[in-house]
């Protein structure tokens, strides 16, 4: 349901409502959790389907200088505009690069932004979130107050002032992408950490003694990874689409590097009629990744809320 | 309820002023300024000039009196004139504001006509073909990225029907006719976008629900389905929706500028966007300041909408 | 793409042409094509004047890329004013409208305020005589008094004041006006190009009133123009009303032109498409071609290029760029013929930066540009091994996207400098701010995608200007005695073959030193609605961006 809240926003910036107490979160074991995954996998043909999405996609990531039959960098203004052949299967750019082995390579990139953003964010929002959540008090009250302030600026406008000042380039928009990401992190593990030391073991282990960094990696870590993988595997697609969108605005990756937001929005709309193959296949590109994102978002979540598995 | 109420007012005062400083400090560590900006191709502007110009519109200062002299221009309700225009801000946001609520309320209206019967139809047919239908389709509402989808509808009108909404804005008091064939396209790109996470979010709602005791006593009693569905489950699934509408309404406050700029409508996305384009300091820190502090009100106001639907959430 | 981008796409305004005009009839500059141009499109050049007699009366709409920044003429220089500020208000002095042009290269001079000037002989005094019963528009607080010299006077002291023309304005020492309807205006030094400077578009004539109880003219725009202000509503539109008090009596035509501002290409070519806008500028023959497919009716002027504001600016302050032979070798390593095919269409030229009016009849040959401007990968080679960099090197290259087809050309000449030189190019894309600010400050290292301003074309502007070591606008970072030398003596050069001679001087020594390395651009397409008349560009402003007084004597055939 969190993970609902967060990538709810769909857009840039996702707020959720700063309130923990409503926060709820679907608290699973470890071994639990892998083998309700499995079992989701193979009831819901959905998520079958989009977990093969995925696997192809990061297959032709790791693959794409063998499955690339060109480079795709090569410029050949003599076939520029050439329509989709058996020579290039999804035809060729303004300026006759091979649009299969840029579509191939924007892999790369697309997965690259989105892994590097949201592992970023992700990662980032979980230190804070459990430093929040465990030691509580003028630490999560003031921390908490900076992620509501960096929730309170629209995202869109966070990530292009950010760009700016960074100079736009693939690893800048990621880091802006980062930053958007992290307080909805922050928040939902504060609140998992929350309820997990509600839990008796945790108590018993803080009356033992036992270290704070134990307690953190053996007893509460285990119980947020699930809420939290759920909300990355959504925000995949979504960093996918806010490096297209600013791209759109201009900021995103350089040229000539192929990204599938570069293509769509450059190339791809400034052909739209002339060539369509410019717009249709990054496009098609980006929509089946973040649809494969989404979908198995949806059945990681499925999978491991315990209200929902009960069924 | 009253002191939980003051709490949070109180809580939204250290937000507004982190996200002011961290909107200032961006806005001037930012390469370039408005002046090169507005300069920028006569490019025979003499150092004079320039300092001048700088001096007139205060960028001379130091930057902690700058920021200082913003946070009282802010709190006294007066946030001065755009460099770069020399339009009063206020001026500027009294015409972008009605635009951009204009477009949210539309999109969130239609955003909710598509999710909801869809949601409710996918959870009570779970795991049917038409589950799936409805999830893919609003899943890949999700999935094209704006800016694609409305070049698509823009373009094609005009292939197609040879017509594309009358360009100009024209106010709904003006012209009701016009301004909502203006409206109507813009809001359904957006609203397609928005079901997608309002769908899902009442699928699964309605799925837990329906499974509550009272729902499986109602379904015992032998009312039909449909009146369970909508009696009972509706109005308590409904909760968490208000939670994510609630979101959603914030970023559409600042985030349709790619829609407003391929429907070309004069609302806040374009306002601040370009703003931030040309340095347009006042501007971006007038409109971001607004925006948080309508997003801290909005989350305060879920809340308290939260509560009300659901007697059993406690205020601490 | 969706902002406003002040200046993006501008047109390249004139200024006339001043030298062997009586030789180089219009007709023949019209007629003339650079091989370059060859295989462009079948467009004409020039749309000639409707026979027919003007109607009066309908609307004119256009949907437009650029918004006003602000009304004051004293502080930009930016399109998306003088796409109207020409209409609400007049110069002295203008260029001919294209019904009475012979041809896009036509561009002799008309009194526009002025009725006929006349300058001392040594050029340093100029006398305007102005036309009788010109009245400022029927608004307050002018309602409609006469035009006289003083308000002329006034405008030109406080352009000279403050503000991005002062620079312009201060070769003014002095003006009289010895009657209410003469103006004698003494120059700091001779200048044969005054009246030129009068009639770039820019120099608009405001009104002392508005200044006076405004303290500045951001709000208010009222002039003697044919066309009354009506409305200004940012993002959304610039209503333009007939001004019924016009001194040209019976025009303009049409009631009102209603420009719209729709940030997105896409949005303004379906406004276009489904009639919402009477006349569109696109960018290549494809675009062009995809219009006339749906709409074939469509009227369709191919624009004509008389110089480029774009080309590959180097820190050549510094190493290793301030050696000739770097430079040669990459101008050399780089296909602009290539670019010329496909980017552009084949409607495009090779590049240069002073408009070739200014020193020859037809537009330069691959040929005339010098050994240098060849694409001989060979070569480029050889040079660059002479130059101690056998093996390349790497270097940076930022640039501000104008218009689509720049950034295939950056990838282009990334991919020439790899290829063939083996130098790396690290392409940085920025948005409209920081590029001007880092491009003008003149303090970066590698390259530049570099621009020279839009909005004049004057021989001053185009060498002294822009080349000279100390000028402010020396963004290519020129430092060449020779150049130093030949721009100041051409400022004191009356005679017009000599003025001729020495700009050619300028030219074969900045394209043999390879001082800007100039890249190919093209003009693109004005597209009309099949009944609007009259409303053809001349060669150096577009119809829909400086050259809008054109829109004076449009009318609307239907």
């Amino acid at each position: 349901m969190n993970g609902e809240r967060v990538a709810g926003g769909a857009g840039v910036s996702a707020v959720t409502s700063p309130v923990a107490a409503i926060a709820e979160v679907p608290v699973v074991g470890r071994i639990d959790g892998a083998r309700a995954l499995g079992l989701a996998l193979r009831r819901r043909p959905l998520g079958a389907v989009s977990a093969m999405l995925l696997v192809i996609l990061v297959l032709t990531a790791i693959f794409a200088d063998v499955l690339a039959p060109y480079d795709p960098l090569e410029t050949r203004p003599e076939i520029r505009l050439a329509p989709p052949s058996w020579q290039h299967l999804f035809g060729t750019d303004d300026i006759g690069r091979d649009v299969f082995s840029r579509v191939v390579h924007g892999t790369r990139i697309s997965l690259w932004v989105g892994l590097l953003a949201v592992g970023i964010g992700t990662v980032a929002g979980m230190i804070i979130g459990l430093a929040c959540g465990y030691w509580e008090g003028r630490l999560d009250l003031s921390l908490q107050r900076v992620m509501d302030a960096v929730q309170a600026i629209p995202g869109l406008v966070l990530a292009l002032a950010i760009v700016s000042v960074l100079t736009p380039n693939t690893t800048n928009a990621m880091l802006a992408i980062a930053v958007v990401i992290i307080p909805g992190n922050s928040r939902i593990v504060r609140g998992a950490v929350l309820s997990a030391k509600q839990n008796r073991y945790v108590e018993a282990a803080e009356a033992l003694g036992c270290r704070h960094a134990s307690i953190i990696v053996r007893h509460i870590l285990p119980n947020v990874t699930a809420p939290i993988l759920v909300i990355a595997s959504i925000w995949l697609g979504n960093a996918i689409l806010i490096e297209a969108t600013l791209s759109f605005l201009g900021l995103g990756t350089q040229p000539p590097t192929p990204s599938w937001g570069l293509m769509l929005s450059s190339t791809g709309r400034a052909f739209m009629e002339q060539a369509p193959w410019l717009a249709i296949f990054p496009g098609l590109a980006i929509s089946l990744a973040v649809l494969a994102f989404n979908l198995f978002g949806d059945t990681l979540r499925d999978a491991w809320d315990p209200k929902l598995r009960q069924r | 309820m009253y002191k939980y109420v003051f709490r949070r007012i109180l809580l939204a005062v250290p937000v507004l002023l982190i996200a002011s400083l961290i909107v200032f400090g961006l806005m001037r560590v930012m390469p370039g300024d408005a002046l090169t900006a507005l300069m920028a191709e006569s490019g025979n502007m003499g150092e004079k000039e320039l300092a001048k110009l700088k001096h007139d519109l205060q960028l001379d200062r130091p930057y902690h009196e700058q920021y200082l002299l913003w946070l009282w221009q802010l709190v006294s309700l007066r946030p001065g004139d755009s460099i770069f225009t020399g339009e009063p801000i206020a001026t500027s946001l009294a015409k972008a504001i009605p635009v951009t609520l204009e477009l949210t309320v539309l999109a969130m209206i239609l955003g909710l006509v598509i999710a909801i019967p869809i949601g409710v139809l996918s959870a009570t047919r779970k795991d049917t073909p038409s589950d799936y239908m409805g999830r893919v389709v609003a899943v890949s509402g999700l999935s094209l990225p704006d800016f694609w989808l409305g070049t698509l509808v823009i373009t094609f009108a005009a292939i197609w029907f040879q017509w594309i909404p009358a360009i100009g804005y024209v106010s709904f008091w003006e012209s009701p006719w016009r301004n909502l064939q203006q409206f109507l396209l813009p809001a359904a790109v957006l609203g397609f976008r928005l079901s997608a996470a309002t769908m899902r979010m009442t699928r699964s709602t309605v799925l837990e629900v329906l499974r509550e005791d009272y729902v499986r006593t109602a379904w015992a009693k032998g009312l039909g389905g449909r009146i369970v569905v909508y009696k009972h489950a509706l109005k308590n699934a409904l909760i968490p929706v208000v939670t994510i509408v609630g979101g959603q309404l914030g970023v559409l406050l600042a985030g349709t500028v790619v829609v407003e700029t391929i429907f070309a409508l004069p609302g806040m996305g374009r306002l601040t966007v370009e703003a931030i384009i040309f340095r347009d300091y006042p501007v971006v820190q007038t409109n971001v300041m607004l925006v948080a502090a309508t997003l801290v009100a909005l989350n305060l106001l879920v809340d308290l909408t939260y509560a009300w639907l659901d007697p059993r959430i406690r205020y601490r | 793409m969706p902002f406003h981008r002040p200046g993006s796409r501008a047109s390249l305004p004139s200024r006339r042409r001043f030298l062997g005009q009586a030789a180089l009839g219009a007709a023949t500059l019209a007629s003339a094509r650079g091989w370059a141009t060859a295989a462009a499109a079948p467009y004409p050049d020039w749309i000639a004047a409707s026979p027919k007699p003007p109607k009066r009366g309908g609307t004119l709409t256009r949907a437009t890329a650029w918004d006003p920044p602000l009304l004051d003429p004293r502080y930009t220089q930016s399109v998306g004013l003088f796409q109207f500020a020409g209409l609400t208000s007049n110069r002295l002095v203008r260029h001919v409208f294209p019904d009475e042009a012979s041809g896009a290269g036509d561009l002799s001079l008309k009194g526009d305020l002025a009725e006929s000037w006349q300058p001392s002989k040594d050029f340093r005094t100029w006398t305007f005589k102005l036309r009788q019963g010109v009245k400022w528009q029927n608004v307050p607080p002018l309602n409609g008094r006469e035009l006289t010299s003083a308000d002329v006077k006034y405008c030109f002291e406080q352009y000279a004041k403050e503000g991005v023309q002062a620079i312009n304005f201060r070769e003014i020492e002095g003006m009289e006006t010895p009657d209410t309807h003469t103006l004698r205006v003494h120059l700091s030094g001779s200048n044969v190009l005054f009246p030129q400077s009068l009639a770039e578009p820019i120099a608009i004539i405001f009104s002392k009133e508005v200044l006076e109880e405004d303290g500045d003219l951001k709000k208010r725009l009222i002039g003697t123009g044919p066309f009354i202000l009506k409305e200004h509503t940012r993002k959304v539109r610039v209503v333009l009303a007939r001004n019924p008090d016009y001194f040209d009596t019976g025009r303009p035509y049409v009631d009102e032109y209603i420009i719209l501002s729709t940030p997105d290409a896409a949005t303004r070519l379906a406004a276009f498409r489904t009639g919402q806008s009477d006349f569109i500028w696109l960018a290549s023959p494809g675009e062009v071609a995809t219009v006339t497919k749906t709409n074939p009716n469509a009227v369709v002027q191919s624009y004509h290029n008389t110089l480029t504001p774009f080309g590959i600016a180097l820190a050549q302050d510094k190493p290793p760029f301030n050696d000739v032979r770097v430079r040669r070798a990459i101008s050399l390593a780089i296909d602009r013929q290539q670019q010329v095919e496909t980017i552009f269409e084949g409607h495009g030229i090779l590049g240069w930066g002073v408009p070739y009016i200014y020193y020859q009849d037809t537009p330069p040959t691959a040929a005339q540009m010098g050994p240098y401007w060849q694409h001989k990968p060979a070569e480029a080679k050889k040079l660059l091994a002479d130059a101690g960099h056998p093996n390349g090197f790497s270097t940076t290259l930022f640039y501000y996207e104008y218009f689509p087809q720049m950034t295939s050309q950056v990838q282009l000449v990334q991919q020439d400098l790899k290829r063939h030189l083996n130098i790396e190019v690290k392409i940085t894309k920025l948005d409209y701010t920081t590029y001007y600010g880092r491009y003008v400050e003149g303090k970066w290292d590698g390259m530049s995608w570099g621009f020279q301003s839009g909005h004049a074309v004057g021989l001053d502007e185009r060498t002294f200007q822009y080349m000279h070591s100390k000028s402010t606008k020396n963004f290519f970072r020129v430092n060449d005695p020779m150049i130093d030398e030949l721009t100041v003596k051409l400022r004191q050069t009356s005679e017009r073959a000599e003025q001729r001679n020495i700009t050619r001087k300028i030219v074969e020594r900045e394209l043999d030193q390879v001082l800007r390395m100039w890249m190919p651009y093209s003009n693109g397409f004005l597209v009309f609605q099949p009944h609007m008349r009259n409303g053809a560009a001349p060669a150096l402003r577009r119809t829909d961006a400086y050259g809008s007084p054109t829109v004076a004597r449009v009318w609307l055939d239907k």
